[in-house]
């Protein structure tokens, strides 16, 4: 009895790992299994990679597509020069990689959502009322201009990372003045994202800083391709400037998909997941954008909130993604276990997320499960 | 005066506006030149250094409707200069780690 006694107590040890062992998972390395041809795999193909117009840059222009269903890769493809080893440009999915990061730091105690990010980040005794909570829902009350392209001249986004703010982006964000108080209301502000990337130095400490989102995720997940820019004040721009491959990426949709869980470890507390898929609370639905997805901890929701309905009428309720200026998407349906990374180049508006994931629902989970 | 030179009075009013336009955004229009050649020095650095794409690849994907009066790819010292509507800004490549940034000095 006494001999059989530690075998007892592992049991529920092996058996977790037995679990573990019949997930497929890309450690070390993604596995793939082609999809034979389909209507629905051709009608994707068609929507993705039209003939590409360079000249003109207008339509869909994919530079990565990645499918992922339960752990294993069903479908990859690139337009050249694009290929499976490009670190890509994720512009703003940085900043769901950076909400990734903060969620380990989350798990190991480094602060609650409900502190002052002046602790962390002292500029921001300007703004004493504003709490990490509020950068992570986009809603510091600060009054910011995201406007890339049609109004250049005032956008705040421009000027911080190009001109009058791009030798420190955190402390030209802590310089704008409060329009609404802190959480009132949901504005989209790249600012807030780098003053969260400048409080993530005063959460782990300027030693372990520069390492940090190697350490703390990159590494456990596998990724070696990750490239992160900093700002003149070595502050990573946790708004824009992450870059890494597509087959990468995927890897923090799975984890993702898998409720924070790598493996047999609980890398992301599930109520960190949790709060990134829960719409912020004042959000409300834009008057004449039905398709505008919903702002949670920094990932995007496809939450019917406020009445409304949910923005991508073709997709589950419950998928959320990281998004990017020009077309760049790390799309997540955990009932569908379909992880989707697309990588573009899109100049014009005429790519839809609701139609991508429709004929990818159609082509790798069987039928269209709205 | 304004019943007599009508148009004269108009002009002289919409260039009033204007320099009260130009005053009351001048921070916004100091910095404005600088935008299209450090977009571009950055944007360039980091799609040839970075995501090591071809250099004509990376001259196309930087453009912008204001054409640049020039770029200078320097690639053994992984340095970038652009420049248009007469200014210039200088991208240079760091580490493995933390790709491209702009730099101020020449």
């Amino acid at each position: 009895m006494s001999l059989l006694k530690p075998f007892v107590l592992a049991l529920p040890l092996v058996l977790g790992s037995l679990s573990a062992l019949a997930e497929s998972w890309p450690i070390p390395d993604w596995s793939s299994r082609g999809a034979p041809a389909s209507p629905a795999l051709a009608a994707l193909e068609a929507y993705a990679f039209p003939p590409r117009d360079e000249a003109g840059r207008t339509g869909v222009r994919t530079d990565a597509l990645l499918v992922v269903h339960d752990g294993e890769i069903v479908y990859e493809r690139y337009a050249a020069p694009t290929h499976a080893a490009t670190a890509h440009l994720t512009w703003s999915m940085a900043k769901s990689l950076l909400a990734t990061t903060l969620g380990v730091a989350y798990g190991q105690g480094r602060f609650r959502l409900d502190q002052p990010v002046a602790e962390f980040y002292p500029p921001f005794a300007a703004h004493p009322q504003v709490k990490v909570g509020h950068l992570l829902n986009w809603a510091s009350g600060l009054d910011w201009q995201e406007d890339y392209e049609y109004a250049p001249l005032k956008s705040s986004v421009v000027a911080m990372l190009y001109t009058r703010g791009r030798a420190d982006m955190a402390a030209f964000t802590a310089q704008h003045p409060a329009a609404v108080a802190p959480g009132a209301r949901f504005r989209y502000s790249s600012g807030d994202s780098n003053v969260l990337a400048a409080a993530l130095r005063g959460m782990v400490g300027e030693a372990a800083y520069a390492d940090y989102p190697w350490t703390a995720l990159f590494d456990p997940l596998g990724i070696d391709s990750a490239v992160w820019e900093r700002d003149g004040a070595g502050t990573f721009v946790g708004s824009s400037y992450a870059y890494m491959t597509a087959r990468d990426l995927a890897r923090v949709g799975l984890l993702m998909q898998r409720d924070g869980r790598w493996g047999e470890q609980q890398l992301l507390p599930k109520a960190w997941v949790a709060f990134n898929r829960t719409p912020f609370a004042n959000y409300l639905p834009v008057a004449g954008k039905p398709h505008e997805p919903v702002p949670g901890g920094h990932w995007w929701l496809n939450a019917a909130v406020a009445g409304a309905a949910k923005p991508w009428p073709d997709a589950p309720v419950e998928s959320f993604a990281a998004l990017g200026h020009w077309g760049q998407g790390l799309y997540v349906l955990p009932r569908e276990k379909l992880v989707i990374v697309r990588y573009a180049d899109d100049r014009d508006g005429s790519f839809q997320h609701n139609q991508l994931l429709k004929l990818v629902q159609a082509a790798f989970a069987g039928e269209v499960q709205p | 005066m304004i019943r007599r030179r009508p148009w004269l009075s108009l002009l002289l009013l919409a260039l009033l506006v204007l320099a009260a336009l130009g005053w009351h955004n001048r921070v916004h229009l100091q910095a404005f030149p600088d935008i299209v050649s450090a977009y571009s020095a950055k944007e360039y650095c980091s799609c040839r250094y970075v995501s090591d794409q071809p250099a004509d690849y990376c001259r196309a994907y930087v453009t912008q409707y204001v054409p640049l009066s020039d770029l200078q790819d320097d690639a053994a010292g992984k340095r970038v200069s652009a420049s248009a509507l007469g200014r210039t800004h200088l991208a240079q490549w760091r580490d493995q780690r933390s790709g491209c940034v702009l730099v101020s000095e020449q």
